[in-house]
């Protein structure tokens, strides 16, 4: 789900951007939050990291003794975009493998949806393969489907999230959207 | 697959760690490092002596898969990297509770609290491309393009708000105070009473 996170960051601004004209100071400290925010792309505690929205406080900048940088604290609001063991999200099929599927929720690829997990829904090779139960309910490439969240994995190397989910549950499964 | 004992990995072949976030308490079933707490925010490596272990888990732990290893479905199941679920009990519903691992500084916000939000942005995407020094993050685009999916869905937000935020008793109360739906009277009165009890009970649990 969406968080609105405030978040207390220092920003180092190096001694060339330094302006003799006080006002694009704030500017650049904008500019550099607005970097590291983009690349910090995601944390494990909360999430991916979308936009800013908010710069709250810009505290006093203290310079720093070797390098000349002044170092500014500041606080800020974000929104990030984490998942939750327990929560029920709907995601997009991009991937169907004989074993289960893969799907995609925002800015998430890897959410896997195991074919152990689906019950009643039997594999139906060929070349749009597809998931299919009786009630000929099917989950296949870009299909919308609800699942429920088991468990959530953070890969620090490549700074992304994957999740395990699942359709056990009442009112899981496919959804037509309306 | 291989079993471990000690400090070797035992990761899954594709050498992911799995920090597992789990909301057991069990107090030293696991072995190795795994020191049974429930929320370490480092990544844990779960290891298993395979031939002796019977975890015994108050039942929310569950199996994680390996990406290629789905063959049997992970009970009693005999690779080393999978947590395994008490073949005895079946286990309890999944409850949602975010309110333990939610950090401290972070607030839950609508979908459509956040379509607003970003769409506010995007409508600004256009002058803020213009500075080549502003870098908008990257998942921002696929972030906007979900809020707008599930955040479509309720038009009439700000209604939406106005009952949460006054936590109406009845809802006799909800069509006075928010007049625009009283077209939809007969409709809604059945669900909004039943919403109503719902609200009424996280009020008292809040």
């Amino acid at each position: 789900m969406f968080l609105n996170v405030q978040l207390p960051w220092n920003v180092i601004i190096p001694a060339e951007n330094l302006d003799a004209k006080g006002l694009m100071l704030q500017r650049s400290i904008i500019i550099r939050l607005l970097d590291e925010f983009a690349s910090k792309k995601a944390t494990k505690e909360l999430g991916y990291y979308f936009a800013l929205t908010t710069l709250d406080s810009i505290g006093e900048g203290k310079v720093r003794q070797h390098t000349g940088d002044i170092l500014f604290p500041v606080v800020f609001h974000g929104i990030t975009f984490n998942l939750f063991r327990g929560e029920i999200i709907e995601g997009v099929v991009h991937k169907v493998l004989k074993h289960g599927v893969f799907l995609r929720c925002g800015p998430m690829e890897h959410i896997y949806l195991s074919s152990t997990k689906m019950p009643d829904y039997r594999y139906v090779p060929g070349e749009n393969p597809v998931f299919l139960n009786e009630k000929l309910s099917k989950i296949g490439k870009d299909v919308v489907v609800r699942v429920i969240v088991l468990a959530t994995m953070w890969l620090e190397v490549e700074r992304e999230f994957r999740a395990l989910v699942s359709l056990e549950g009442d009112f899981l499964g496919p959804v037509s959207s309306f | 697959m291989s079993d471990k004992g000690g400090k070797g990995s035992s990761l899954p072949p594709k050498g992911i760690k799995s920090s597992l976030k789990s909301t057991t308490s069990n107090g030293g079933s696991f072995k190795g490092k795994e020191d049974g707490s429930t929320k370490s925010k480092k990544g844990r490596k779960v290891q298993f002596d395979s031939d002796k272990v019977s975890p015994k888990s108050s039942g929310k732990t569950e199996s994680l898969f390996s990406k290629g290893n789905t063959g049997k479905g992970g009970k009693g199941d005999n690779t080393a990297s999978t947590v395994k679920k008490s073949p005895s009990k079946p286990p309890p519903p999944l409850e949602l509770k975010v309110e333990q691992e939610l950090p401290k500084n972070a607030k839950c916000i609508m979908d459509a609290e956040a379509l607003q939000i970003l769409q506010g942005i995007q409508d600004q995407m256009v002058i803020l491309s213009e500075d080549p020094s502003i870098k908008i993050p990257a998942s921002f685009d696929r972030g906007l393009q979900y809020a707008k999916t599930t955040g479509n869905r309720y038009t009439d937000y700000q209604s939406i708000c106005v009952i949460a935020n006054v936590g109406p008793e009845t809802a006799d109360e909800v069509f006075a105070l928010v007049p625009s739906l009283k077209g939809k009277k007969e409709k809604l009165m059945e669900p909004l009473k039943g919403v109503l009890d719902e609200l009424a009970k996280l009020k008292q649990l809040a």
